[in-house]
């Protein structure tokens, strides 16, 4: 029995590649595109931000200079509120109790209410 | 909670007892932040050196700054005072434009550059206080006299220059 050759000149081309067409633009094209867009945005975001520190430096002095003013200011209510607390502490008690274990002065954080509205 | 009475004591907490006389009296600022604000770099320009003793001296009495350092603050505030008042004597519609469109504006003071360079003239010719930003990059012009800002929200009309004293031959 004869055996099963393949036939004369061998057999075809299987067709195993997809025949579909490159579409868009190569791939180093692309790279460049969004390079150059990315170059771009990052240019104006840095600018936008140098921008933005020097609005920020601008503010931080302007308040710089206003803060011993306004320091000052809030520091003098404090001293006095503190002698008047001193002086009514002094006239209901009879004397100054230290009530926190250091020199240094402690801002309130309770108020005592007066009976009566100082005036 | 909801049984309790909303108490509001604020009335009750006012102490209006004055300092005693021992203390020198020193009139307040009595400016508001926009005011304030608009002539920062000038109270700047001017009291520095009062500004900085007065740091200075609650930086030296931690803790006791408030009592120690009455004297300093009292002359930080008067510098101040004296500021404002020469302002409002001789710029006053200048400054008044200038604070009045940084509280129109959020205090953004880019918002606003037209009419601060009115008021740095008029302050610069007639109190001769400059506004300076210090510690700025050298290459670049300073924030307060750009004419094209990306942020502002209204661009920077015609006629409208930026005020830059001219000293360059002096320094």
């Amino acid at each position: 029995m004869p055996q099963d050759m393949p036939p004369v000149g061998g057999y075809e081309a299987v067709q195993y590649k997809r025949n579909l067409p490159a579409r868009g633009f190569r791939p180093a094209t692309l790279l460049l595109g969004v390079g150059a867009v990315m170059t771009y945005g990052w240019y104006k975001l840095i600018i936008g931000i140098r921008e933005q520190n020097e609005y920020a430096r601008e503010k931080m002095w302007s308040r710089i200079h206003l803060i011993p003013l306004l320091q000052a200011e809030e520091d003098r209510d404090l001293v006095r509120r503190h002698i008047a607390d001193q002086a009514r502490e002094k006239e209901l008690l009879g004397e100054n109790i230290k009530v926190y274990h250091s020199d240094r002065y402690v801002r309130p954080t309770f108020a005592a209410t007066p009976e009566n509205v100082t005036k | 909670m909801a049984a309790r009475k909303p108490v509001f004591n604020q009335q009750v907490l006012y102490d209006t007892t004055p300092l005693p006389d021992s203390i020198p009296k020193v009139k307040e600022v009595g400016a508001s932040s926009a005011p304030l604000l608009s002539a920062a770099f000038f109270i700047g320009a001017r009291c520095r050196d009062y500004n900085d003793d007065f740091m200075q001296c609650k930086t030296e009495n931690p803790g006791k700054g408030e009592f120690e350092c009455l004297k300093e603050g009292r002359r930080v505030t008067r510098c101040a005072r004296s500021v404002i008042e020469d302002i409002n004597k001789s710029c006053l519609e200048q400054f008044r434009a200038h604070w009045q469109c940084l509280d129109n504006n959020n205090h953004q003071l880019w918002q606003c550059r037209p009419a601060e360079w009115k008021l740095n003239k008029c302050v610069y010719e007639n109190l001769n206080l400059e506004k300076v930003v210090p510690d700025q990059p050298k290459n670049s012009t300073p924030v307060h006299l750009r004419k094209k800002q990306i942020y502002a929200h209204y661009p920077i009309l015609r006629g409208n220059e930026p005020f830059v004293p001219e000293k360059s031959a002096s320094s």
